[in-house]
């Protein structure tokens, strides 16, 4: 299904956006660490903010990496030594209510997550929602930007070492 | 022998559970051990609750918890500073349940009784009924004491017991290098706290905040994985780094010591960044306190120091170990930014954000470990945890300071010798 949109210099394929956030959900699922990068745009910023629609230049953030950090993350995880994910948590998302829109070059899309952790005998559930900006890279898309907003960022959370 | 399921004995005795140089596993996983901490140490001894920028104006309010009790921390339309119970005095309902905000005064949701910032009652819905009646409508219930130093606020439910000044001891010393490091002397904690909740007993994070032997093992990952953090300070047995114990419980690990050896570089306690790249704050230090006492304060940086019980000056962040039950803790974090250096504070925001928390390159695998500590404690033998890591070549100076190096026990034994002081006390804290 192919939709023109109000901008007409994107065609946005709703399926092949919702088929990359599913694609991206397996890989940080998997712990696939090399493949879950690989979908970044080189200029990039995953964000876990705390609150509502806080000013991170001023507000504290679980998470604010740059696309230096963001490697940095990943070499982390891939050391081995990471205890907080040795061993790997058990981990699979559900991802629904997708929404999407095009700014000019970009494509910003919304959707709703439910992803069940399981560590040493308990079962977390985080919930929240996800906004990602997307570039078109040939047939497929890279990531810009990721914020992922949690029900429960006010309160209490326990170990976010995976990739969320 | 451990006699594993019957319950420690009545009334309980310290020093035989709290040696010199060996802690009684049961210390971490003891209910009626947990419940004593909460009355000696939490509830009658003196705990962090709020920095005055946290409520910079009047009206401004945060809720905290002192031991276990919610009470909220207010500023007045004067400026004053109180702490009150959060819990109304008509039937009970919690007055107030924001986490932080501006109000001009409380309001009671179930029948709405208002307060002033101070407590003081303002008004009741249909006062009438009260008339000719002795017991008259009242205020929300201040705590027993409240005091503050640095613009660090404290708070005890106990009436009596060691002032504010005497409980800090020798750690005022951590709170004016910290706040020296403002040109105007003053931090601001207005960042917002990250909240990381950890399923171990509150006294493995305040061991574990000033433990230098762990680094190597516990963030091997992030030494192998980024390059800056591994070489700004020297993390072997042999490190230059000091360890002290100066008494009341209060502890550090002193990077400085660390620090001088380089005296050619300022800024190694903040990633060893170029003195080029922060020239703005440079220039600050050095107008604000000449530039040998400039240059002084930026080689030797921030504490990294654990005050008794639970609020560790860590550096460029604060973090207070809240316990919730014995086997649950929550640990916050708070960059510690600095008046006058806006171009400083950017850096320890994202910083702060990098290292700690949930998901944070350091504290999540400390995380990890305090609970994996307190699994392991849970099994009944060996039953004692040791705790003479250095203890021979300790030397201890003529105020009574305990300095060894970095990877030595030094600090654990100090927060556990108050830590026993406290809860054999007659009459608590
Ligand atoms: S319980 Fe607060 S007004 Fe009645
Ligand atoms: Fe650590």
């Amino acid at each position: 299904m192919t939709v023109q949109t109000l901008q007409p210099s994107v065609a946005i394929d709703h399926d092949a956006i919702a088929q990359f956030l599913y694609r991206e959900a397996r890989f940080a699922d998997e712990h696939r660490y090399d493949d879950w990068e690989a979908l970044w745009a080189d200029e990039a910023l995953y964000w876990v903010p705390i609150g509502e629609d806080p000013d991170p230049a001023t507000r504290i953030s679980y998470i604010y990496d740059n696309r230096a950090r963001l490697a940095s993350r990943i070499r982390q995880l891939k050391t081995g030594r990471r205890h907080s994910q040795e061993p790997a948590s058990g981990l699979r998302r559900l991802i629904s209510n997708i929404e999407i829109e095009t700014r000019g070059e970009e494509i910003v899309t919304r959707s709703n997550f439910i992803l069940v952790e399981s560590r040493r005998g308990a079962l977390i559930t985080w919930a929240g929602q996800a906004e990602h900006r997307l570039r078109k890279a040939g047939g497929d898309f890279r990531i810009s930007a990721k914020t992922v907003r949690l029900v429960n960022s006010d309160e209490p959370i326990s170990n976010l070492a995976f990739l969320i | 022998m451990n006699a594993p399921l019957s319950a420690t004995p009545r009334p309980i005795a310290y020093p035989s559970l709290v040696e010199d140089q060996r802690i009684h596993g049961s210390v971490y996983t003891d209910p009626a051990i947990f419940a004593d901490e909460i009355d000696r140490i939490f509830s009658r001894g003196w705990v962090f609750l709020a920095h005055e920028s946290e409520i910079p104006n009047p009206g401004d309010f945060v809720t905290r918890k002192l031991g276990l009790q919610s009470v909220i921390v207010t500023r007045d339309a004067a400026g004053g500073f109180h702490s009150l119970y959060n819990r109304c005095p008509h039937r009970g309902a919690v007055v107030c349940q924001a986490e932080a905000g501006h109000r001009r005064s409380l309001t009671c949701p179930y029948h709405g009784w208002t307060f002033a910032m101070d407590g003081a009652l303002m008004g009741v819905p249909a006062p009438g009924a009260y008339e000719g009646l002795s017991a008259q409508p009242a205020g929300l219930a201040p705590i027993a004491r409240l005091d503050s130093y640095g613009g660090f606020i404290f708070g005890s439910l106990g009436a009596d017991g060691p002032n504010l000044t005497t409980h800090l001891g020798k750690a005022v010393e951590w709170i004016d290098q910290l706040c020296g490091l403002s040109p105007t002397g003053r931090i601001r904690l207005s960042a917002g706290w990250m909240k990381h909740k950890m399923r171990c007993n509150w006294k493995m994070i305040v061991e574990n905040q000033v433990d230098g032997y762990h680094a190597p093992m516990v963030h091997g990952s992030l030494l192998a994985a980024n390059e800056t953090f591994a070489s700004v300070r020297d993390r072997k047995d042999s490190s230059p780094t000091r360890v002290h114990d100066v008494g009341l419980g209060h502890t550090d690990i002193d990077h400085a010591t660390d620090y001088r050896t380089t005296p050619d570089r300022l800024f190694r306690w903040t990633g060893g960044v170029p003195e080029a790249k922060l020239p703005n704050y440079v220039a600050a230090m050095r107008e604000s306190y000449g530039e040998a006492d400039a240059r002084r304060r930026l080689i030797d940086g921030p504490p990294h120091s654990m005050l008794f019980p639970n609020i560790s000056l860590a550096e460029m962040n604060i973090m207070v170990i809240q316990p919730i039950s014995p086997t649950e803790t929550i640990h916050y974090s708070t960059p510690v930014l600095l008046e006058g250096a806006e171009e400083m504070n950017a850096r320890t925001m994202r910083r702060c954000e990098g290292a700690l928390g949930p998901a944070g390159f350091l504290i999540a695998d400390d995380a990890e470990i305090a609970e994996l500590n307190q699994l392991g404690v849970a099994n009944l033998e060996p039953e004692w945890i040791l705790l003479n890591r250095g203890l021979a070549s300790e030397v201890v100076d003529a105020e009574g300071v305990r300095t060894a190096g970095l990877m030595d026990e030094t600090s654990q034994r100090g927060f556990w010798r108050h830590y026993r002081d406290v809860m054999s006390a007659v009459g608590g804290a």
